[in-house]
């Protein structure tokens, strides 16, 4: 093995030996440059395996055979090589990418380049604190050589004030070092360790000094303007090096020197670190440039890990892996996003939708962005879980809090960006060229994030059966790379997957666990039916089927899920595949923002939630039941975080824009499909707090109100709608409304209620929203008021609609009524009058968006434009007419579906059952038998309908305009039609239901964030002397909180 | 009994419900139009009507929808009929109650409404679509004093069958609903006002605005169908409310006794107050009908 001393001596002899070469031999410099740093990655690679594989012990080297304080100590165990492995592969593909800059300015700076990666290594391997000093010095010079590698002004003077501060930090460096000698009698840093310097005052000032200058070299909010200014100005080459590689050597070093400390030193650690980790954050919400956002993010992202080290005491074994994982995904995704900025030379992250041009750099950035913010399969999903539950486990709740608050403010912008890059239109921006240097970097961090995720998954609690949730993704990546197949293959592929998928998950679970298979078959069944509809489209369309069957994996995930994490795994796959899917659609950029952010808290909430669960119980999904310690605080954080899925009032602002804008058949898988995983996490959540035992918890009662109030709101809103599909959308919030309530009530019948309603909502939404999308993919449009006499041109759309309506106004003798029939029951018999009599209100208001629905589109006047549009495509029919012949059965045999459930609920609510003669259901109140009804009315209507028909056969078919119009003859449809603002009166009775105030409450929300982020980020006024003055105030502040 | 026999009786029923229900109008029509200084249509009208629009030989029509408008129409008004319990204690008039209970009733009125709302729907006129818009609108609120009434008398007599609600009614007038409950009462017979449609909650059919709102377009037999319709719904309807809230009816003569006065009650009050808005009277019924129904919970719980 090499020994490590090597990395600098053969460095600095390559270093030296390229000042020998001739005037014009740049590029072959740069060349012998990028080899020695592939032999520094080569030494440290091998330690690194040695360390992982073998059984080597760590290594302390002393030069010229001297023992300190004489000689230089390094020392290599499993954490250098880890790091120095990392600095030296970002080195090497830094160098790459940086290859074409470095050779037009010179051999001088490819010597400063390599000599910048040596330093960084020693400041990794050496033990001694001095030692340490001047390679930070050697760092710094080296940054600022690498700093006017891009000649402006702004880098020039950003270089000048990078120097200012540096210095100023170097000179506290080395007076605490100087203290610390005197103290110790040592430049060792173990015997630093040993000394105890913390016991007299002047050791515990230098050991200060030292530990205060190693924090300002990570560039702490908000002492940190020099380095904004840094970021922002020099080659995004550069940056990442900064970003990526420097932090890491800093951050090494900080946590050698920290055990110097006593407890309380590791505290204040933590906590300079957390206020820079939420501070950066919250700044970088207003910010628009790209490198000085990624700035930003850089220092926050640091400030965590910050903060990690000084969690060390308390975070026990996991603290390595935690530090680690969350550490590399940083490392990664920083160095790539930097690279990519770079590579699309953009000044405003609006002006990323150019990468689109390029689907692969989206990708790319995507995964950056994705990693950075913690979601499955990227390394850092793993890292702030185990943090979140190690937090949680040694009772810091309220630092989970402050964390997943930092990680929301830093999702707000770097969702906006990738929103931006996604969605917003590029046609007028520059072309831009690639080049394979810039390009392979950052393919290969993007690639090493999946693979680091998919490793850091193995050391996570509770991870033995994560090959059920990696197969699913393996499928999905497949599919990726399949991505240039025309749309009608991929669907095939994407419904086999699906197929199979649910021919091996759900035939068990009917006999298992029938709540799981209920839902199983929601989501999956339902999945192909969507994506049936999908074949209506026409060339690749590219993206959609990885994201469609990401979100039902993440779907079959938590059906799947035994315990916390595997289901917090698949719940943020389901996230992140519908993000993408709602996104998708052509307006949807801001809705997928809104959806993104509600989804992001709600699952930083179920995140807390489970991490203090995890504390007292373990990782089972099991754990949630029986509580000892603060039970309705975590009920509450669940239930809050799953009604961000189920768009519950208060948090359903970005369904009615996600839902309406989505594509066609996108709509009825975010709207029929996903809303019911959280009506499913509520089921966990309401079975945990102990099912019956339960039903007189206020949180159950607020709950009920609140589904009630949902519904009420939901549905007055969508009566009000002039867009088919926001009408759909707005009617989910109401519906999802009465499963709330339904499932609150906590009782047999209440339950029984509360599954009829999901299961018919996923039936006749599904219906309703794939013909409404089939229709507006014709037409062209949502409005219905431009629609109307479409029954003419659509009858096959037209009946699904009619079925459509009747089962969700529950009309008898569709299934519709078996939920209406259930709510009457439970309500009287659980006391809840008055909000079961708002749930029934609601109800009726349904009748209005469903008539308005119906009578706008294909009733009433047909149009001019539309008289020769042709019905909906097969490929709608074909899913839409499966639907209704579910809701068919379900109607004529209710008793199939509702006795296996009762049986299902008999152990968790054993009271006052449904009791079942053959079809006739009964409560302690009422009977129904749906079998009966529907024959009683299918004879009856059919003689009617025998008879009038005998009567009216010979009726004349008139044509359109041939009505009793007061003698005259309308002459334009569109004044003839009824349907414009229908339900005006209406309106002005009791349309202040639906005044927007809580959209109006959010958007101040966001508006305040946003003007706090403006106003506190006014500290930075890009003055070089102020920056030196706040690392000085810093400093101070730091002494006298501490001192 | 077989089932031909019970058929046999269901349509005994349905006739006399039928010749009542046009008797019942008929009789309204005389009372109105006495109150305001006419003679009125003779008392044959009704029947002479419907033979002319059956007979009537010209016929349009406007598709199949409109077709099936007067269909889902008469069927919601028979549905309602069939699962209706007419005569407390007769094994030969409690038609198919035994499918379904309150419930199914009150949600089957839907049934009708909405397929003549389409079928209205697609006969184009606007005036079609206006009378639906409002007559949906009302109805939203005229249901909640009645939801809130149906569910005291679901805790007061504890179930939700009809039958039982009739039963326990029985032995003597003090036991009716409207002495024992009198604020369900009160909340429901509110809401009958606004479910009959007279003034002042005729705007669906607004007489002289919108002439007759949603059966704009419907003549000749389709119009038939509708106007039996009315005659069998007017009538069941009120024996819902004699059901419910007066004891229920032991024999044909109880019933119709009990019935004319349930449904002389909306006439009563419509010759006296004139028209309501729309926005006025979805309000109305959100206050008094509201408050009577919210206290005939409060005193059960």
């Amino acid at each position: 093995m090499i020994s490590p001393i090597h990395i600098i001596s053969i460095s600095l002899g390559v270093a030296f030996a390229i000042g020998f070469l001739g005037k014009n031999s740049n590029k072959l410099s740069a060349v012998i440059m990028l080899l020695t740093i592939g032999i520094l990655t080569f030494i440290s690679a091998q330690w690194a395996q040695a360390f992982y594989f073998g059984n080597q012990e760590t290594v302390q080297i002393f030069t010229a055979g001297y023992k300190p304080p004489f000689s230089i100590n390094l020392q290599i165990g499993v954490s250098e090589s880890i790091i120095i492995l990392l600095i030296n592969s970002i080195g090497l593909l830094g160098g790459i990418y940086l290859f074409d800059t470095l050779v037009k300015t010179g051999k001088n700076a490819v010597v400063v380049y390599l000599i910048f990666i040596m330093s960084l290594n020693q400041v990794v391997l050496t033990q001694d604190i001095f030692n340490l000093f001047v390679f930070l010095e050697i760092q710094s010079i080296a940054t600022a050589g690498l700093i006017v590698l891009e000649r402006n002004r702004n880098s020039i003077s950003s270089g000048f004030k990078y120097m200012i501060a540096t210095g100023i930090i170097s000179s506290l460096l080395l007076i605490g070092i100087v203290f610390g000698y005197y103290f110790t009698g040592s430049l060792n840093i173990a015997d630093f360790i040993q000394a105890n310097m913390m016991l007299s005052k002047g050791g515990a000032v230098a050991l200060f000094l030292i530990l205060a200058s190693l924090l300002l070299e990570l560039k702490p909010f908000p002492a940190n303007g020099w380095a904004l200014d840094v970021y922002e100005s020099i080659k995004p080459g550069t940056s990442a090096m900064l970003s990526a590689a420097s932090a890491s050597a800093v951050l090494f070093a900080l946590y050698k020197v920290l055990p110097a400390g006593n407890p309380q030193t590791f505290e204040i650690v933590l906590g300079f670190g957390l206020i820079t980790f939420v501070g950066s954050n919250l700044l970088g919400i207003k910010q628009t440039n790209p490198q000085r956002l990624l700035g930003y993010s850089s220092v926050g992202q640091i400030g965590l890990i910050v903060a990690i080290l000084g969690m060390k005491p308390f975070l026990g074994e996991k603290f390595t892996f935690i530090a680690i994982a969350i550490f590399i995904s940083h490392f990664l995704a920083k160095a790539g996003l930097f690279w990519l900025s770079g590579i699309i030379k953009a000044d405003n992250i609006r002006d990323w939708a150019n990468l689109r041009k390029k689907p692969f750099l989206l990708v790319l950035f995507g995964t950056f962005v994705f990693t950075l913010i913690g979601f499955p399969p990227f390394p850092s999903f793993f890292g702030k879980w185990e943090l979140i539950m190690q937090l949680s486990q040694s009772g810091y709740w309220y630092l989970v809090g402050v964390i997943l608050l930092g990680s929301f403010f830093e999702g707000i912008y770097l969702f906006k960006w990738l929103g931006y890059a996604i969605k917003l239109d590029n046609v007028n921006l520059p072309e831009f060229n690639i080049n394979w240097k810039k390009i392979i970097p950052v393919a290969i961090v993007g690639v090493l994030t999946y693979l680091a995720g998919y490793y850091s998954s193995f050391f996570t609690t509770g991870t033995e059966h994560f090959e059920k949730f990696f197969v699913p993704l393996f499928f999905i990546a497949i599919l990726y790379f399949l991505d240039f197949l025309p749309n009608f293959v991929k669907n095939i592929i994407a419904i086999a997957g699906m197929s199979y998928y649910g021919y091996i998950l759900l035939p068990g679970l009917y006999e298992t666990d029938l709540l799981r298979f209920i839902f199983g078959a929601i989501f999956i069944v339902g999945g192909v039916l969507t994506l049936i509809a999908g074949f209506t489209y026409k060339g690749q369309r590219k993206g959609f089927h990885p994201a469609a069957l990401m979100m039902f994996a993440g779907l079959g995930g938590i059906i799947q899920a035994s315990n916390m994490i595997e289901f917090f795994f698949s719940w943020e796959m389901m996230t992140l595949g519908s993000y993408i899917l709602i996104i998708r659609g052509k307006k949807s950029m801001p809705h997928g923002l809104s959806y993104m952010l509600f989804s992001l808290a709600g699952a930083y909430l179920i995140l807390a939630a489970f991490g203090f669960t995890f504390s007292q119980n373990g990782i089972s999904l099991e754990a949630l039941k029986g509580l000892a310690f603060a039970p309705n605080l975590i009920y509450g954080l669940l239930a809050v975080g799953f009604m961000t899925k189920t768009a519950s009032l208060g948090l359903h602002i970005w369904l009615p824009g996600a839902h309406a804008e989505a594509e066609s058949d996108v709509s009825p898988m975010v709207s029929a499909i996903l809303l019911k995983a959280g009506v499913f996490g509520l089921i966990i959540l309401f079975l945990s707090m102990g099912a019956e035992a339960a039903g007189q918890n206020s949180i159950l009662y607020l709950l009920g109100w609140l589904g009630a109030i949902t519904a009420l709101v939901g549905n007055t809103a969508a009566s009000f709608q002039e867009d088919a599909k926001k009408l759909l959308a707005y009617s989910s919030i109401g519906q999802l409304g009465y499963i709330l309530f339904a499932f609150s009530i906590m009782t047999h019948l209440g339950w029984l209620a509360g599954f009829t309603y999901s299961i018919n909502h996923f039936l006749f939404k599904a219906v309703l929203f794939l013909a409404i999308g089939a229709v507006v993919l014709r037409l062209k449009t949502h409005n219905m008021y431009e629609m109307g006499g479409l029954i003419k041109r659509m009858p096959f759309a037209f009946i699904a609609v009619l079925i459509g309506i009747i089962t969700l106004s529950g009309v008898p003798p569709l299934s519709g009524f078996a939920g209406k029939w259930l709510f009457y029951n439970a309500v009287i018999e659980k006391g809840w009058y008055f909000q079961g009599t708002i749930v029934f209100f609601a109800g009726t208001i349904a009748f209005l968006y469903s008539f308005r629905l119906i009578h706008s589109i294909f009733l009433g006047q047909l149009k001019d434009n539309h008289r020769t549009v042709k019905d909906i495509s097969i490929w709608f029919i074909i899913p839409i007419y499966t639907l209704i012949i579910g809701i068919m059965i379900f109607s004529a045999r209710p008793d199939l579906i509702l006795k296996p459930i009762g049986n299902f609920l008999m152990p968790y609510f054993p009271t006052d059952a449904l009791s079942w003669t053959d079809t006739m259901a009964k409560t302690r109140l009422g009977y129904w038998d749906g079998t009966w009804v529907m024959i009683i009315i299918g004879i009856m209507f059919s003689l009617i309908f025998a008879w009038l028909f005998i009567l009216s056969r010979k009726a004349t078919k008139v044509e359109q305009f041939n009505i009793a119009y007061s003698g005259e003859r309308p002459e334009r449809p569109e004044t003839t039609h009824m349907a414009h603002n229908i339900y005006a009166g209406f309106n002005k009775a009791v349309g202040f239901i639906v005044t927007p105030n809580i959209s109006k409450f959010w958007a101040s929300a966001s508006e305040n964030l946003d003007g706090a982020a403006g106003y506190f980020r006014r500290i930075y006024n890009g003055n070089g002397q102020t920056y030196a003055l706040h690392i000085i105030i810093y400093t101070l502040a730091m002494y006298l909180m501490i001192f | 009994m077989d089932i031909i026999n019970k058929l046999l009786f269901v349509l005994l029923g349905l006739f006399i419900i039928l010749n009542f229900g046009l008797f019942m109008g008929v009789s309204m029509r005389k009372i109105v139009a006495r109150v305001a200084r006419r003679n009125g249509v003779p008392f044959y009208q009704p029947w002479l009507d419907l033979i002319k629009l059956y007979g009537t030989r010209d016929q349009i029509s406007h598709g199949i929808m409109f077709y099936l408008g007067p269909v889902f129409r008469l069927s919601g008004g028979v549905g309602i009929f069939l699962f209706m319990p007419l005569i407390f204690g007769s094994q030969y008039f409690n038609n198919f109650s035994f499918a379904g209970d309150l419930v199914l009733i009150l949600y089957f009125q839907f049934f009708g409404m909405l397929g003549m709302a389409l079928g209205a729907g697609e006969g184009g006129h606007p005036y079609s679509a206006i009378g639906i818009s409002r007559g949906l609108s009302q109805f939203t609120t005229i249901e909640v004093p009645m939801t809130l009434a149906v569910i005291s008398l679901g805790i007061q007599y504890n179930t939700l069958s009809i039958s039982e609600i009739v039963a326990a009614q029985q032995g003597g007038f003090q036991n009716w609903t409207v002495f024992t409950n009198p604020f369900a009462t009160a909340a429901a017979m509110l809401s009958l006002l606004g479910a009959f449609g007279h003034s002042p909650f005729n705007l669906v059919k607004a007489p002289n605005e919108i002439p007759i709102g949603p059966p704009t377009e419907y003549h000749s037999t389709f119009l038939g169908v509708l106007q039996t319709n009315a005659a069998i719904l007017h009538v069941i309807e009120a024996v819902l409310f004699m059901n419910l809230f007066f004891g229920g009816a032991v024999n044909w003569f109880e019933l119709m006794l009990k019935s004319f006065l349930i449904y002389f009650w909306s006439v009563f009050v419509g010759v006296v107050f004139p028209r309501y808005r729309i926005e006025q009277s979805v309000q109305w019924f959100l206050k008094v009908p509201l408050l009577l129904g919210v206290i005939a919970i409060i005193i059960y719980m």
